[in-house]
């Protein structure tokens, strides 16, 4: 591992600031930074600890309720505190899934909640410095394409990466329209869309988020949301436990009677980033919960999959996760 | 006139049988000396306690336990539970030598560098309620003067030789400081030694509270805490398996929980309490899950072991329900590759029954 500088930063305004210079990077968890720091696919300069900043602002670590119904959870959260607390458990249980299904125990005892939003992509060739990787070394080129592909994705592609979003949360927080709060190097906090927080590769892989240097999540906070009580995680993977998804669907279904009032779907281990199906969403409201409306709605979810050769496959994993997910959360 | 640290150590003749020398013949090495009263045996079962309180105390362990201690004449063998060491046994030929250094009938603890000067001193029983002073005056002086048997020794052993009435000794409790340096401190020395050559710019002290005792350390920000552990701490029981957070091999506590020490670096942990293995046993009372792994055959090479007795203790303080399928989530983080988890999931549920019966609240 290449040396660094480190320093703990002690309040909000000097962690941003040290942020915002090049070549630096946050650790809470350091879960994922310092396992691609090992790798030299993160090499930076400087590493600023914003684990302290909880002594100045507790809150920064807390999960609180929201005027109206909702939650924040504080960006500097762990994994572990989020998935077992009550209000997540009870009023979005597809929130306190989506964790436990994730990582370990000890991870989840070491990872933010803003850390795990932006973790990096699995993808082996973005991992192997040896290898080309648009992501990890713009114009290099894409690896994934024809190698060995089958954890990549088959959702928001480009030409220049098909790397695989991998977290679990993402996928549920951006199925509830969660939205994230974000402090800057100005002073400034600044609220946006979950959905918004991740963007597609497209021809700039290397750019993952709309996040400027230096800004930190703060918080993020779930909506007053009907549906998200009647809300469910399911993730299939190469082995029962402690793996990546292959396929995930995040659902939260409002029904009245046995007709679908409101519908929320995210995908994950599919997409290159935290995928939401309005086109799932569309097939599902209004129609009664059966067995076809599941399946029409998958039909729609993956109709503009771009598979390639190893990962084909995912295509109807993908859709027959969704409809075992609707079925359970339905039932 | 009392001496101290700063003091030229008075130099004087040790009536080895066999070979008569003078304390400034050991220049060049750290010595420990050791003066105690009538009637001492350092083999007796409380000096051995001593010796092992005074390991712990002086940074963490490191599986150096002191076993028994053996031999006779002017010899005495230390054995460790993964090493032993030969101690001369020095007789004054001058009874007034221990006056000489403002000693009168209690012990005292000298701790001389290798050019013959006084570094750290204690008349009196030894205490230890400041280990880290001692550690930290200790660390000054490298190495102490151990001697191992040789052909010369072995026939001087053999030669036979009384206890008198004020044996004066560099002698078991120097064991006890070089097997708790060698690990800890002597490591650290190294490090720092091999610092000052490479002159790395970025390495800073970093104190860790590991197993209940604060360690100084010298430390570049890019240490593991799984490095730290083991490479300058001396404490092996934390492993590396994977190195990146997949196999759960170097699980620690920190503040109670468990974590992997692999992915965080040591300058992260400062302020933090840190539990690694070693400091799970309470003495030569293992920790009851502990106990359970060696009931219920719950590993077969081992390397995973001790990660999975840091996890399984902590599983029990968190949320994780009653059956077996909750326990096998719960350890998911920790991969095994032998295979023993179903020794592995009847450890944990006997000593979470165990638990249950006796009101909960697990001792830590």
């Amino acid at each position: 591992m290449i040396d660094f500088d480190y320093v703990r930063a002690t309040d909000l305004a000097s962690a941003t600031r040290a942020g915002a210079t090049p070549s630096t990077r946050f650790v809470a968890g350091g879960t994922n930074l310092i396992d691609l720091m090992k790798l030299n696919v993160e090499r930076p300069a400087h590493v600023v600890d914003i684990n302290d900043l909880t002594r100045v602002d507790p809150s920064l670590a807390e999960i609180s309720d929201l005027p109206g119904g909702g939650l924040r959870i504080g960006g500097l959260a762990r994994m572990r505190d989020v998935a077992w607390d009550d209000r997540v458990r009870e009023r979005y249980p597809v929130v306190s899934q989506s964790l436990l299904l994730a990582a370990s125990g000890q991870l989840r005892n070491m990872a933010s909640i803003g850390g795990n939003v932006l973790q990096r992509t699995r993808c082996p060739y973005f991992r192997d410095t040896a290898m080309p990787c648009n992501k990890r070394e713009p114009g290099s080129g894409c690896s994934a394409l024809v190698g060995i592909n089958r954890t990549e994705a088959i959702l928001g592609t480009s030409e220049h990466c098909i790397a695989t979003y991998p977290g679990d949360l993402g996928v549920a927080l951006v199925a509830l329209g969660a939205s994230v709060q974000v402090h800057t190097p100005s002073g400034s906090v600044r609220s946006l869309p979950f959905a918004s927080l991740h963007v597609v590769p497209g021809a700039h892989p290397d750019r993952e988020n709309v996040l400027h240097a230096g800004e930190l999540i703060t918080a993020i906070d779930l909506p007053a949301l009907p549906a998200a009580k009647r809300s469910h995680y399911l993730k299939i993977r190469d082995r029962a436990s402690y793996a990546f998804a292959l396929a995930s669907a995040a659902v939260a279904v409002e029904l009245e009677g046995r007709t679908i009032r409101d519908a929320r779907v995210g995908l994950g281990g599919i997409a290159t980033k935290p995928w939401r199906s309005h086109e799932a969403e569309r097939a599902l409201i209004g129609k009664p919960a059966t067995e076809a409306t599941f399946r029409a709605a998958a039909d729609a979810a993956l109709a503009g999959a771009r598979p390639r050769k190893a990962n084909a496959f995912k295509v109807t994993l993908a859709k027959r996760t969704l409809v075992r997910a609707l079925t359970e959360v339905t039932a | 006139m009392v001496v101290g640290a700063g003091d030229e150590a008075p130099d004087f003749e040790l009536a080895a049988p066999g070979a008569a020398r003078r304390l400034s013949d050991f220049r060049g090495s750290p010595v420990v000396l050791a003066f105690h009263g009538a009637h001492w045996d350092p083999a007796r079962a409380e000096h051995i306690e001593m010796y092992n309180r005074l390991i712990a105390s002086l940074g963490g362990v490191a599986g150096a336990r002191l076993l028994q201690i053996g031999g006779g004449g002017p010899w005495r063998e230390l054995r460790f539970a993964d090493d032993a060491v030969a101690l001369p046994i020095f007789s004054p030929s001058d009874a007034s030598t221990a006056a000489r250094y403002g000693v009168g009938d209690e012990p005292a603890v000298f701790v001389i560098d290798a050019g013959g000067i006084v570094r750290w001193s204690q008349i009196g029983p030894l205490s230890l309620a400041n280990p880290t002073e001692i550690a930290r005056a200790i660390s000054v002086v490298a190495e102490p003067f151990v001697n191992a048997p040789n052909e010369e020794s072995v026939a001087r052993r053999e030669a036979g030789s009384s206890w008198t009435r004020r044996d004066f000794v560099a002698t078991t409790l120097a064991a006890a400081f070089a097997l708790a340096l060698r690990p800890v401190e002597a490591k650290a020395q190294r490090m720092a030694a091999l610092g000052k050559t490479t002159a790395s710019p970025s390495a800073r002290a970093v104190t860790l509270n590991i197993n209940g005792h604060d360690l100084d350390l010298q430390l570049e920000p890019r240490v593991t805490l799984l490095d730290a552990l083991r490479e300058y701490a001396g404490l092996t029981g934390s492993k590396k398996g994977c190195d990146h957070g997949q196999c759960g091999a170097c699980t620690v506590h920190i503040d109670g929980r468990r974590e992997l020490s692999c992915l965080t670096f040591a300058v992260m942990q400062e302020g933090h309490r840190i539990t690694t293995i070693e400091g799970l046993a309470n003495g030569d009372q293992l920790h009851p899950m502990q106990q359970a792994f060696i009931t219920h055959d719950g590993f077969q090479c081992g390397y995973c072991t001790s990660g999975q007795i840091m996890s399984a203790v902590a599983v029990l303080d968190e949320s994780w329900g009653p059956a077996d399928d909750d326990v096998r989530e719960a350890m998911s983080g920790n991969i095994c590759r032998c295979g023993a988890y179903p020794g592995i999931v009847a450890a944990v549920q006997e000593v979470r029954r165990t638990q249950a019966s006796n009101g909960g609240g697990q001792r830590r």
